[in-house]
């Protein structure tokens, strides 16, 4: 079966340009439980959509930005179809794939949190939090493409 | 939503109300009501979190700051979260370390 894009309501909806700084994250939420619900995401699906861009984007901001000292802006496009709702962020920052980070174990997951290792968490329930995540660098920006299965009727 | 946290200390009980959206942007007012918490000899943090909608890993960070800060010794309550917000503690394996309840009364 051919899966057709369709626009989301309202045009702008489909794109959002924000700066890289923390103060944006309010935005981008706002931004991604839009697309959730035009997407027709149930509460568990939207909340856990929603974490997995917040995190990728506070990485961004953070270490791609803040700790580098650059200035750049993040960028989120929205595609619907039939079957999924893909979102992609992009940004200007250093070259950052998340699927090297090395991510907590259940070893790690397990111990107490006066031994918990402080990294690698917000990673990890970004990955955990959809159903594909894939990342691409191309040219100088990085990438990052968010997919979440729609429900079936 | 914007984020509130208010910190009241009884004896030696470190009680946090915790409303709204704790992201990267919001997790060092918490911090901020935590090392004020930690300033003085903490038995039980407790965190009312009724009115928290989202916790993302900087706020968990904060838990963990909290008990490195606190000391083993010092128990932490997490009272009457939202189903979302548990959902998360229990991916990471928060939910071990800290003691998950509906309620909790301030023995008088």
């Amino acid at each position: 079966m051919m899966q057709t894009t369709q626009p989301i309501e309202s045009s702008d909806m489909q794109f959002l340009t924000v700066p890289g700084v923390l103060d944006s994250l309010d935005e981008i939420a706002k931004f991604v439980i839009a697309a959730t619900q035009a997407a027709g995401l149930d509460k568990k699906a939207a909340y856990r959509f929603r974490l997995a861009v917040d995190e990728i984007a506070t990485n961004i901001i953070v270490h791609g930005y803040e700790e580098t000292a650059n200035e750049g802006d993040v960028t989120l496009q929205v595609e619907l179809n039939e079957h999924t709702l893909t979102l992609i962020l992009e940004d200007t920052a250093i070259s950052y794939n998340p699927n090297q980070h090395d991510l907590p174990d259940q070893e790690d997951l397990n111990e107490p949190l006066e031994k918990r290792k402080i990294g690698g968490l917000g990673v990890y329930l970004a990955i955990q939090g959809v159903d594909k995540f894939m990342y691409e660098r191309v040219g100088n920006r990085n990438r990052n493409i968010f997919v979440v299965n729609r429900p079936t009727d | 939503m914007a984020f509130s946290a208010t910190l009241e200390t009884i004896n030696d009980i470190a009680q946090i109300t915790l409303s709204g959206d704790l992201d990267a942007s919001s997790a060092g007012l918490f911090k901020a009501e935590i090392e004020k918490a930690a300033g003085q000899p903490v038995k039980h943090l407790v965190l009312l979190m009724k009115d928290l909608e989202y916790i993302a890993s900087a706020g968990l960070r904060v838990l963990i700051f909290a008990k490195q800060k606190m000391g083993v010794h010092a128990d932490i309550y997490v009272v009457g979260a939202q189903e979302m917000v548990l959902d998360t503690l229990e991916k990471t394996g928060f939910d071990q370390s800290v003691i998950v309840t509906d309620t909790y009364v301030i023995a008088a």
